[in-house]
């Protein structure tokens, strides 16, 4: 290396350096792109557009909350299996490492003709494109009697945070022999298998402190992801203590009632000691607000996750209709890589690549006992179409569902650090 | 002293560049860029800053070791639902493409 290159190379570097350190009002003529929401799909674009085009793009996240607790991994705190601390992350690595913009405040509409986020303050962010990853709004009018005064009587506990510490505390202070009720959601919903491991780890709790309690699943479904593989986990770990009873076989929920904790259904009333009711759900309000909605969810273009509605907004993760994708923290990330590419390569002409989905979901039955199901996905003019998958075998020995278990702990730390630093 | 320094820094650059040549050589199609790319589906679960709890790290993995690894489970001879799953779809320059982009990873 020359003198004279030598001092190119490190003039350059300490352009990049001060570029990545100046803040976003300096940089007048970069393209900009506003992220709305900082989970697995926002998070994700905003650090992979900021990493990969290093600099040539001013990327601000709008995110509500300072630390952000997972939805995935939520379910492992109710059975003791991880702490509450441990499900909370901040976004200090996308700030610091890589010159994400962090916004912490709601954003309130958006107007896409002059291409304008407003906020909870009254100001505006303007972008050149925006990424809608608000994650789902429950629809409480969807279970008769459910509301949002209901929710602390019934916690849905379906955005991690507060909501699964108030369940957690109504699970372990549930009287002894008590009944608990879980009422999953209507399809499609955030994380298929989830309700299904809630109702394991929560039998995890009673088998140790109030082993004569009961569980009884009333389901809007007649049937429900990895079933066969929970069901023989219950009536091996939990013998008697779990009652699933399907849409057909309770004819469906009726009306349910807080303040006397009952469930009215065509089969019988039940009456709860403790329960969760997960209503129906729908894409983000902020979704709808953008116009990018077609009823409760968002379109999408398979090969880049662009709102069918507007070209210069993409709309990842739960709020997105990606059939045949479901929705999960695993798939928001996977759509955020795509998406991330795609407006990179819009914006400053990068390659793009040919789009590749993946997603696996890890659920934990009993201590050690883990089972997953996975698939690839391929993007064609209709849909994100599956191409193979797999799903854990029922029968399988107990060195292998410990492996999964320890695998899907390995998982988890490796998404947040991909979401996250 | 100084010219030895000197010689041993040419005879060091010679050595890697060379080295850096033979692998670039033997991994047909292989595109860093790609890599790099195809390297965001691997650290969803693989993580970047290498602690290997329950998933084993990847980063700072020789070439060989790295392609060696990947064809036992995309012929299903290394046991692994997801990774089998993963190679399944990995071709030549996928796989090659990977290769090159970790070798160049610390």
């Amino acid at each position: 290396m020359t003198k004279m290159k030598r001092r190119t190379f490190v003039g350059l570097a300490a352009a990049t350096t001060t570029a990545l350190s100046m803040p976003s009002i300096a940089f007048g003529a970069l393209p900009r792109v506003v992220v709305i929401g900082g989970g697995a799909g926002g998070a994700t674009a905003a650090k992979y557009i900021a990493k990969d085009s290093k600099g040539a793009i001013d990327v601000t996240l709008v995110e509500a909350s300072k630390r952000y607790y997972t939805c995935f991994f939520s379910n492992l705190y109710l059975g003791d299996f991880r702490a509450y601390g441990s499900i909370g992350h901040n976004y200090y690595g996308l700030a610091v490492n890589h010159g994400v913009n962090m916004v912490h405040e709601w954003a309130l509409s958006v107007n896409n003709a002059a291409k304008k986020v407003n906020l909870g303050s009254g100001e505006s962010i303007s972008y050149d494109k925006l990424v809608i990853s608000p994650g789902i709004d429950l629809k409480f009018e969807s279970v008769n009697g459910y509301s949002a005064e209901a929710q602390s009587k019934m916690p849905h506990a379906w955005k991690s945070g507060t909501q699964v510490q108030l369940l957690k505390n109504q699970v372990k202070g549930m009287k002894k022999g008590g009944t608990f009720v879980m009422v999953p959601p209507p399809n499609p919903y955030r994380c298929p298998p989830g309700p299904y491991e809630r109702v394991s780890m929560i039998a995890h709790q009673f088998k140790k402190s109030n082993p004569t309690a009961k569980i009884v699943i009333l389901d809007p479904k007649n049937k429900f992801s990895k079933q066969g593989l929970f069901m023989e986990g219950w009536q091996k770990h939990y013998p008697g203590m779990i009652e699933w009873i399907s849409a057909e076989t309770h004819g469906g929920i009726k009306k349910i009632n807080a303040a006397t904790m009952e469930f009215e259904t065509d089969l019988d009333t039940f009456k709860a000691d403790a329960a969760s009711v997960v209503p129906a759900q729908r894409a983000g309000r902020i979704a709808m607000n953008a116009g990018v909605n077609n009823g409760d969810w968002c379109p999408i273009v398979p090969a880049s996750m662009q709102a069918q509605a507007d070209e210069n907004i993409y709309v990842l993760g739960d709020a997105s209709i990606a059939k045949s994708m479901p929705k999960s923290g695993f798939s928001a990330n996977s759509q955020a890589k795509v998406a991330a590419n795609h407006i990179r390569g819009s914006l400053t002409g990068s390659k793009v690549f040919t789009p590749r989905f993946a997603n696996t979901c890890w659920s934990l039955v009993a201590t050690n006992d883990g089972i997953k199901v996975g698939a690839n996905y391929k993007a064609t003019d209709e849909k994100i179409d599956k191409t193979s998958g797999f799903i854990s075998k029922t029968g399988e020995d107990s060195n292998l569902r410990k492996a999964t278990y320890e695998e899907s702990i390995g998982w988890y730390s490796g998404i947040t650090s991909d979401m996250f630093s | 002293m100084k010219s030895k320094s000197i010689l041993l820094l040419i005879f060091l650059c010679f050595f890697l560049t060379n080295k850096l040549y033979a692998e670039q050589n033997q991994l047909v199609g292989a595109d860093a860029d790609y890599g790099e790319h195809l390297f965001g589906e691997c650290v969803t679960c693989h993580n970047s800053t290498g602690l290997g709890q329950g998933i084993p790290k990847i980063t700072g993995m020789k070439t060989s070791h790295f392609i060696t690894k990947i064809l036992a489970y995309k012929t299903k001879e290394k046991e692994n639902a997801v990774m089998q799953m993963v190679a399944e779809r990995l071709g030549e320059e996928e796989i090659n493409s990977l290769a090159l982009y970790l070798s160049k990873l610390k």
